[in-house]
């Protein structure tokens, strides 16, 4: 055979497998667009479970669960079956979710959730100041918007894990109550939390024991959680701090906190 | 009949056949219509280049192609046979010249839907993915074709060395040749910073930061370039313009000229050993044969389109390539290993290096002992008077380009055969070394201490991109829900009662426990351990956390805890990474 004639049978050949991918990959096509979708909507719930990471569980807790006193939660029945009609929005929850975060709350709806103070919730969206960008924010509505089945009972809650601790000491088991109660919300332990609604613990273990005459270290910790109004940290307002954790929590888990807070603060 | 005709003659049109003659009649319009259409060739002509018979007309209407279609005219009409040696030229110029149409073409499809504004960009190139029927094969296709252009056009360049082409007439064909590379480079920078990534911000943000430590224009060529101080808006549309109109339009302009230079005035060259080794007549006159462009290279180069096009596809269809998209791009954070595109590590490589330090610890030791001498004691710095990113950014790369264009001027040996020019061959191929050698220093891993702790942690789950840990199935990740303790023992499997079907269409296909959990819980003990042998993590306690998050999500934390081998104080470092079941639907 001479070249020109095995090049026109090899190129007929090419020829055809190029059309035969293109009809497969054709044919495929519809499938692979849906699935992308359904790909695109997981990649988008992983960056907003970031973004939430990152910005709000210091208010709305560590798994969205809401902090007692600060601010809701959002994933919880009433958020997804009866907030919207509550509230008056005629949308979507996703699309309300993403309002919110963008401008924030300047006052609270609620009285029981003060947030921040005021602004209840800071404003996010990059255009009114805030840190985020728009698709971080739908990110964020994608993510809050996949606790419906766990909301609804459809699918039962995992129990979260959480940081690990050594459950076995008292200090241990206060480590995981700082952040479980919500204490990280207003606090700052350095390596644990950043807030600054509340005093900074770092050092409490060592101002503790002089801070009230009569009251040794651990009392007055014990007393500023169970009555925080009792002694108000010079700089900072009574009522702000949540009253009723005496009631929320048992003794015995407070004096965990209090060992914890002893250990941890020197 | 005759009033018809009547009226066509007052036109000035041609006469109706009379009756009987029409067929003749018919047959002469349709082919002076083919004539016109290709610019010379009428039917009978056409049907002999079909056949491969010789032409049928005398002078050979094959080559009045050439003079009268302005497309032709960039066209050889022929070659001497020994330069068509595919061992000769590889076609490596002509498949460059077939990635840049491939580029344009799925080029104009991609900037129907693609939006150049740094809030919609990311978004529409998902869209692109998402919602347009083969987009994903378009953007495919335009990445793959990119980069191709890009290695074929160093392949030719290699070639046309090794071959010595670039001599004496050829001079100007190289010259207009180191012009199309530095153009196709630029193009495909350019088109990086499109889809506005992470990956493709970053890579551009340290790209165009060089040009800021040129003295006095640096900082203003710099904006000229970003738009603003930092890569924005408008930075992004000038890249996309420069992206699609500008350059697209100077690589057309060039490729022409530099097809014309090749194939209207010099031809291409003939092999060294043709040209100048004693041949025996028979040989010379067969190697001299003229090897028309109608037919036999024409059809040669059809044929060379149809390979072409396949192996892209077939690359495509086995996700063999596939065009990465990353996380958003964000200003605000730069990414651990930020990395260039491979054809230009070989810049990163040479910013790496510090021409100051080397002068000094070279000098010194000389200088010191001599000065010590007359009593002096002196210290040379250097680092003060050379900016190593200006030395090496601005001023080496140009001057290379400037030696590598002014090559024929440079190189007087008047042979192309390569025994004949041992100093230039060798003098190539330290080059492809140095190349390589500078490419891999330019490689994030090399040269940049990072942390141990981060180090382990980033190279199981990069920052961008995908790695071992993201790439562990969602059935395993599901079933491990708890607490991996570094140093505990979990028999040879962490997840022993687990079995699962990987592909729901293979139900045959079953995988017993958890091997890829298993086998990045022993890469990062086994990492760590040695770290903490070797003294970078003493007290090293660490473990990965396996939660179920959300309802199809779960989350996945190394984490390290361990004391400063200096100050022994505690340190700790750990990453979250949510990891969705959908992530890597689709993409199979
Ligand atoms: C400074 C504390 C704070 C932070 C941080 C915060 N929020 Fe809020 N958020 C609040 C408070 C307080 C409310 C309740 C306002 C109300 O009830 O009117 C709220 C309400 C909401 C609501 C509406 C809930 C409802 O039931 O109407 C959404 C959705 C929400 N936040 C999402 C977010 C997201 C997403 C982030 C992180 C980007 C975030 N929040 C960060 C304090 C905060
Ligand atoms: C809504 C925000 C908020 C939350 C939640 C909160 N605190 Fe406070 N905390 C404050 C503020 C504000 C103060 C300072 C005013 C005061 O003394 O009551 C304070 C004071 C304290 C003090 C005294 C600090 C010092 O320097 O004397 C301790 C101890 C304390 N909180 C522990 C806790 C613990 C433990 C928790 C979790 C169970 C907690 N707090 C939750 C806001 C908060
Ligand atoms: C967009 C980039 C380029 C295109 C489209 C292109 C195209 C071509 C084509 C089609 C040929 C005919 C011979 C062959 O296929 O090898 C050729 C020859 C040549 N090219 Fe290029 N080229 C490009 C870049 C370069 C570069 C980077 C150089 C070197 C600096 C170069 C130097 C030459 C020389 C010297 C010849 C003549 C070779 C000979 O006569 O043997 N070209 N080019």
């Amino acid at each position: 055979m001479k070249r020109v004639q095995l090049e026109i049978v090899l190129g007929t050949i090419f020829v055809l497998l190029s059309a035969a991918i293109v009809i497969i990959l054709g044919i495929r096509e519809p499938q692979r667009l849906a699935d992308y979708v359904l790909q695109q909507r997981g990649r988008q719930i992983e960056f907003g479970a970031a973004v939430f990471q990152n910005n709000c569980t210091a208010c709305h807790g560590s798994q969205g669960q809401g902090i007692t006193g600060i601010a809701p939660s959002l994933r919880d029945e009433h958020f997804f079956t009866e907030r919207l009609s509550e509230i008056g929005w005629g949308s979507t929850l996703e699309d309300y979710i993403v309002s919110v975060v963008t401008t924030g709350r300047q006052v609270s709806t609620r009285p029981q959730y003060v947030g921040g103070g005021t602004p209840a919730m800071p404003t996010w969206s990059e255009r009114f100041g805030g840190p985020l960008r728009d698709d971080q924010i739908r990110a964020v509505a994608a993510f809050i918007m996949n606790f419906e089945q766990y909301a609804l009972g459809e699918l039962p809650t995992p129990v979260p894990i959480g940081p690990v601790v050594d459950e076995s000491t008292p200090e241990g088991r206060g480590q995981a109550l700082f952040t479980q109660a919500g204490c990280v919300a207003c606090h700052t332990i350095q390596g644990i939390s950043t807030a600054t609604v509340g005093p900074a613990l770092d050092g409490l273990a060592g101002r503790a024991g002089s801070t009230v005459s009569g009251l040794t270290a651990e009392e007055y910790i014990h007393e500023s959680i169970v009555d925080p109004n009792a002694h108000i940290v010079s700089g900072y307002s009574p009522d702000v701090m949540p009253q009723n954790f005496a009631e929320i929590l048992t003794e015995e888990q407070i004096n965990d906190l209090v060992a914890f807070l002893l250990d941890r603060t020197q | 009949m005759t009033f018809i005709n009547n009226i066509l003659k007052r036109l000035n049109y041609t006469q109706l056949p009379p009756r009987g003659e029409w067929k003749e009649f018919i047959f002469k319009l349709i082919d002076d219509r083919i004539r016109i259409i290709t610019a010379g060739l009428n039917l009978r002509e056409l049907r002999a280049i079909m056949r491969g018979d010789p032409p049928t007309e005398k002078p050979n209407p094959r080559y009045k192609v050439i003079t009268t279609s302005f497309v032709a005219h960039l066209r050889p009409r022929y070659y001497p046979q020994a330069a068509t040696w595919f061992t000769h030229t590889f076609r490596l110029g002509f498949f460059v010249t077939f990635f840049f149409i491939v580029e344009t073409i799925t080029g104009i499809v991609l900037m129907a839907y693609y939006v150049p504004y740094p809030d919609q960009a990311y978004g529409s190139v998902l869209a692109i993915e998402s919602n347009v029927f083969f987009g994903e094969l378009m953007r495919d296709i335009h990445r793959l074709g990119a980069e191709a252009m890009v290695a074929f056009s160093w392949l030719h360049l290699l070639r046309t060395y090794f071959t010595g082409s670039y001599k004496g007439p050829r001079s100007f064909t190289w010259l207009t040749g180191v012009i199309l590379l530095a153009i196709t480079a630029w193009l495909s920078f350019t088109g990086y910073l499109l889809p506005w990534d992470q990956l493709s911000y970053w890579a551009v943000t340290v790209g165009t930061s060089i040009t800021e430590s040129g003295p006095i224009v640096g900082p203003t060529l710099n904006l000229v370039m970003r738009g603003a101080p930092d890569i924005g808006a408008g930075g992004l549309l000038r890249f996309y313009l420069q992206h699609v109109i500008l350059f697209p339009l100077l690589a057309i302009l060039f490729i022409s000229i530099h097809y014309y230079k090749v194939s209207r005035e010099h031809s291409i060259s003939l092999p060294a050993v043709v040209e100048e080794l004693e041949l025996p007549a028979d040989k010379k006159k067969e190697y001299n044969r003229r090897i028309d462009l109608i037919p036999d290279l024409l059809s040669h180069e059809i044929f060379l389109i149809a390979l072409g096009t396949f192996v892209m596809l077939a690359i495509l269809y086995f996700r063999w390539f596939h065009s990465p998209l990353e996380t958003h791009a964000n200003p605000q954070s730069t990414p651990l290993d930020t990395k260039a595109p491979w054809y230009f590590w070989w810049l990163q490589g040479i910013l790496k290096i510090d021409p100051a330090n080397i002068l000094e610890n070279l000098l010194n030791p000389i200088l010191q002992p001599l000065l010590g001498l007359f009593g002096i004691e002196f210290t040379l710095e250097l680092s003060k008077l050379l900016d190593s990113k200006f030395i090496m950014g601005l001023i080496v790369p140009p001057v290379l380009v400037v030696i590598l264009a002014f090559l024929p001027y440079i190189d007087k040996n008047p042979s192309r055969l390569s025994s004949k020019r041992p100093f230039a061959i060798i003098w190539g191929i330290s080059w492809i070394f140095i190349m390589l050698a500078l490419s891999y220093m330019g490689l994030p891993e090399y040269g940049i201490e990072t942390p141990a702790a981060t180090r382990v942690i980033q190279d199981l789950a990069p920052e961008e991109g995908e790695g071992p840990l993201r790439e562990i199935p969602y059935a395993e990740l599901q079933y491990a829900h708890g607490v991996y303790t570094v140093g505990e023992d979990y028999g040879r499997d962490l997840c022993p009662g687990l079995a699962y079907q990987p592909d729901h269409d293979k139900p045959d296909n079953v995988v017993i426990g958890c091997p890829h959990l298993t086998a990045v819980f022993n890469q990062f003990s086994e990492r760590l351990r040695v770290a903490e042998a070797d003294g970078r993590l003493p007290d090293l306690v660490a473990r990965i956390v396996v939660e179920q998050f959300q309802p199809g999500m779960v989350r996945v934390t190394p984490q390290v805890e361990w004391s400063d081998p200096e100050t022994g104080e505690a340190k700790a470092y750990e990453h979250t990474y949510f990891l969705h079941e959908n992530r890597v639907l689709g993409s199979h």
